[in-house]
C-alpha cells in the first residue's frame, strides 16, 4: 500500500508543481506575508517627539532647570514658543506635545507643592505618557527637596545645588528591544496559517477535480482503493505544509534575521501540529462539497474570516471581548496564543493544553471527513 | 474459460432495482457486445465489475476469482476505458499512460516500455509530448484507450469508445479494438452504433429493466425474429399523430416515427401493407418510398425491447 501511496503522492506533486504560477502560490505568498509583517512593523521605528515649551516663569533658576531637564530627555526635541504659537503649531501637527510653565511654578516646587506646569497635546496620552512620567519624577524629587528645607531657602539652595551637581555616578547598558520582531514574527505566522489553510483546501480539492474529470474513478477500478487515494492526497498534502513551513521559518529567520522571541524547533512543532489541522479542515470542505466550485465557496466562508477572528491578520487584544470568547472555538487562534506564551518565556510544558486542543481539532475534522467521505458513493460520472 | 462470470448480480438503490438478478458469462478470447438504451442497467453491472459498486446480491467471477474476495488480482486483469474521457488535460499523453499504469503497479522500464506500446498502439507515439488540451476529439478518445491497456489486462470493457468522434477516428479504434482481441484480449464493447456491435461483436446480450432479455450471436439473436418484418415508409412531411392510428392495424408492433421515416415492426404473418399505406394517404401523408427490410440487430433490439437504442 505504500508503493502505492508514494507512487500517487510523486505524481501528483509534480504534476502540481510544474507550473510556475503554483509554486509562487504555496510559497511565494507566505514569503510574501513576512515582507508585509516587515513593513508593517518595520516602520514602527523610533520617532522624535517635538515638545514646544512656554516657560512664562521666566529667571527662575528650578523653571530653566525643568526645560533643560526635558530638552535632555532621549528622542525629545524641544522648541521655545510663546502660547499663540504653541496652540497654533499643535493644531498644525507641527508639534505633538506643549509644555506650560507658568509664573509662581519655581515658587511652588520650592515649596514642596508644585503647580502652575501643565502638558499639552492633541494626539493624547500615546504621545504625552512618556514625558510626563520621566517630568513628573524630576519635580518630585525637586519638591521633596522643598518639604523638606521647610521653608528654608538656604536649606532648600544647598539641597538642590548638590542634586544638581549630583556625583552619583550613572551607567547605563543597551538592551535590545525585542517586542517589534516578536510581533513580526508573530504577524508572519499569523500569515502563514492562513496561506497553510488555503494551500490545503486547494490540495484537497484535487479529489475533487479528479472526480469533475472523472480520473478518480479510473483510479479506484485500478488496484488502489479510496482509502489509499485519500492517505496519498493527505500524505501529499502534509509534505506541501512542511515545505512551507520550512521555507517561511528560513526566510523569516536566515533571510529576513527577525528574532522570533522563542526557539525555532518550538515555532515548527506547532506549525506541524498545525498543518495536521489545515488537511483535517480542508478534508471536511471537500467531504462536504459536490464541486471545486463549491468547495471555494465553502473554503472562503471558512478560512479568511476565522483567520480574521482569530488575530492572523491584527493582534486579538484589540478586539473586543465577544470576539475574543468565539476566537476560542478557532483553532488558529491556539497556535497563536501558544506563541505568544513561548514568546513570554512560558516553556513548552506551559502550552501543553493549547497542543492538546489543537489535537482534538484535528482528530475531530478527520473523523467528521472519514464518516462524511464514507458514505459518498458517488459514481454516475465514470461509466 | 470464462473471463467474466456474473451470477444473480441485483443492485438495489433504495426501491429502485437497477440490476435484477442478472446471470451472464464472457468467454475468453470474445467481443461481447452489452447493449440496452439508457436506465437499463448496463452502467450500474459495468460499474459493479469494475469494483465502483459493491452489489446488493450475486457474485461477479473474473478469471474464475471472486472480485470481493480478490479485488486486487480483479482489478489487476481488468481495463475500463469510459464513456466519459477520464484523463488529466494538464498532463502530457505520455505522462497520463505512464500514470494510470503505474496503478497497476508497473515501474521502471517496464512501465516505459509499456506507455510506449501503448502509445504506439492507438496512434499517439509523435503526441507523446503534447498536453490532452490541444488533441482532438478522436485523439483524446485514443489516449482514454491506451490508458486502459497500458498495463495488459485480460478483460477490457469499452463503454461507448466511439461516441462524438470523427469516422477516421472511429474506424481507427475499430480496427484497435479487433487487433487487441487478436492478441488475446476479451473485450465487453458497449455503442449505441448498431452497425458497429454488427461488425466486430462476436456475442452480444440485451439488457433491459435490469435483466438479460436476449443472449446469443448476431445470427442466433437475428432468429429469434423471423416472425417479424420491418417496413421503412419515407413520407414527404410525417405528422405527430400518424403512431396512433398504425399501431391499430392489425400485426403492427411497434412505430418509430424519425423525422420523414416510419419505420414499422409487424408480424410477418399478417399481410397488411396495404392497409398500412391506406391510412397514411388517409392522414394526408405523401408517400415517397417503401421498403421491407430484413431483419438486422437494430431490428432485434426494437422488437425486444419496444425502444430504440438511443431512447
Amino acid at each position: 500500500m505504500w508503493k502505492d501511496i508514494w507512487f500517487l503522492v510523486t505524481r501528483t506533486l509534480r504534476a502540481t508543481f510544474r507550473k510556475r504560477s503554483t509554486i509562487i502560490l504555496y510559497f511565494g505568498l507566505p514569503i510574501a506575508g513576512i515582507l508585509a509583517s516587515l513593513l508593517l512593523y518595520g516602520s514602527q521605528g523610533t520617532t522624535e517627539l517635538r515638545v514646544g515649551v512656554v516657560n512664562g516663569d521666566e529667571g527662575q533658576t528650578i523653571a530653566a532647570d525643568t526645560v533643560r531637564f526635558v530638552q535632555g530627555l532621549d528622542h525629545v526635541k524641544v522648541v521655545n514658543v510663546t502660547q499663540q504659537e504653541l496652540h497654533d503649531q499643535l493644531a498644525a501637527s507641527d508639534l505633538d506635545s506643549g509644555l506650560i510653565i507658568d509664573s509662581g511654578y519655581s515658587e511652588s516646587v520650592r515649596s514642596g507643592s508644585p503647580d502652575h506646569i501643565a502638558i499639552q497635546s492633541v494626539k493624547g496620552a500615546q504621545v504625552t505618557a512618556y514625558m510626563k512620567s520621566m517630568l513628573y519624577g524630576y519635580i518630585d524629587n525637586v519638591a521633596a527637596m522643598g518639604r523638606i528645607s521647610g521653608g528654608n531657602d538656604a536649606k532648600f539652595q544647598q539641597l538642590y545645588d548638590r542634586y544638581r551637581s549630583a556625583d552619583f555616578k550613572v551607567t547605563s547598558e543597551s538592551v535590545n528591544d525585542t517586542s517589534t520582531t516578536k510581533e513580526m514574527s508573530y504577524q508572519s505566522i499569523g500569515f502563514l496559517l492562513m496561506f497553510m489553510m488555503t494551500s490545503a483546501v486547494s490540495l484537497s480539492e484535487l479529489i475533487l477535480k479528479n472526480r469533475e474529470n472523472r480520473t478518480y474513478f479510473r483510479v479506484l477500478s485500478s488496484p488502489i482503493n479510496a482509502r489509499t487515494y485519500v492517505l496519498a492526497n493527505i500524505l501529499m498534502n502534509l509534505i506541501v505544509m512542511l515545505a512551507q513551513i520550512v521555507i517561511v521559518l528560513f526566510f523569516m529567520r536566515v533571510v529576513f534575521r527577525i528574532d522570533p522571541g522563542m526557539p525555532v524547533a518550538q515555532m515548527f512543532g506547532i506549525l506541524l501540529l498545525f498543518s495536521l489541522v489545515s488537511v483535517s479542515v480542508s478534508l471536511v470542505i471537500v467531504a462536504f462539497s459536490k464541486s471545486t466550485a463549491m468547495a471555494g465557496a465553502l473554503s472562503n466562508l471558512v478560512v479568511t474570516p476565522t483567520c480574521l477572528l482569530s488575530g492572523c491578520f491584527f493582534p486579538i487584544s484589540i478586539m473586543p471581548d465577544a470576539i475574543r470568547r468565539v476566537s476560542d472555538f478557532l483553532p488558529q487562534n491556539w497556535v497563536l496564543q501558544s506563541i505568544e506564551k513561548l514568546q513570554s518565556g512560558a516553556g513548552f510544558a506551559g502550552v501543553w493544553f493549547n497542543l492538546s486542543i489543537l489535537l482534538a481539532f484535528a482528530v475531530v475534522f478527520f473523523l467528521i471527513a472519514t464518516y462524511k467521505f464514507g458514505r459518498n458513493n458517488d459514481t454516475r460520472n465514470f461509466v | 474459460m470464462n473471463v467474466l462470470d456474473i451470477r444473480g448480480l441485483t443492485k438495489k438503490f433504495g426501491e429502485f432495482v437497477a440490476v435484477d438478478n442478472m446471470s451472464l458469462t464472457v468467454r475468453e478470447g470474445e467481443v461481447f457486445g452489452f447493449l440496452g438504451a439508457n436506465g437499463a442497467g448496463k452502467s450500474t453491472t459495468i460499474n459493479m465489475v469494475s469494483s465502483l459498486l459493491r452489489p446488493s446480491s450475486g457474485e461477479i467471477r473474473i478469471l474464475d476469482r471472486d472480485i470481493t474476495k480478490q479485488s486486487r488480482f480483479a482489478k489487476l486483469n481488468l481495463g475500463i476505458v469510459p464513456q466519459d474521457l477520464a484523463i488529466y488535460e494538464d498532463m502530457t499523453a505520455y505522462e497520463n499512460v505512464s500514470f494510470f499504469a503505474g496503478l497497476y503497479g508497473l515501474r521502471g522500464t517496464q512501465l516505459k516500455e509499456r506507455t510506449e506500446e501503448a502509445l504506439e498502439f492507438v496512434g499517439l507515439c509523435d503526441k507523446a509530448k503534447s498536453l490532452p488540451k490541444n488533441f482532438s476529439g478522436g485523439m483524446k478518445r485514443r489516449l482514454n484507450i491506451a490508458c486502459a491497456i497500458a498495463h495488459k489486462p485480460k478483460l477490457i470493457i469499452m463503454d461507448e469508445p466511439t461516441v462524438g468522434i470523427d469516422p477516421q477516428s472511429r474506424n481507427y479504434i475499430l480496427t484497435s479494438v479487433r487487433n487487441l482481441n487478436e492478441s488475446g484480449c476479451t473485450i465487453i464493447y458497449t455503442s449505441h452504433y448498431m452497425e458497429e456491435v454488427e461488425e466486430i461483436c462476436s456475442r452480444i446480450a440485451i439488457v433491459d429493466h435490469g435483466k438479460i432479455i436476449a443472449e446469443g450471436t448476431k445470427e442466433q439473436l437475428k432468429s429469434t425474429i423471423t416472425d417479424v418484418k420491418d417496413i421503412r415508409i419515407e413520407v414527404k412531411s410525417a405528422l405527430p399523430a400518424a403512431a396512433g392510428a398504425l399501431k391499430a392495424i392489425p400485426g403492427v408492433r411497434t412505430v418509430l416515427q424519425e423525422e420523414n421515416m416510419i419505420r414499422i415492426h409487424s408480424d410477418a404473418a399478417v399481410d397488411n401493407l396495404n392497409r398500412i399505406l391506406k391510412q397514411l394517404l388517409d392522414d394526408g401523408m405523401e408517400i415517397r418510398s417503401v421498403e421491407e427490410q430484413e431483419p438486422n440487430l437494430e431490428t432485434v433490439f426494437l422488437t425486444l425491447t419496444g425502444r430504440n437504442l438511443r431512447d
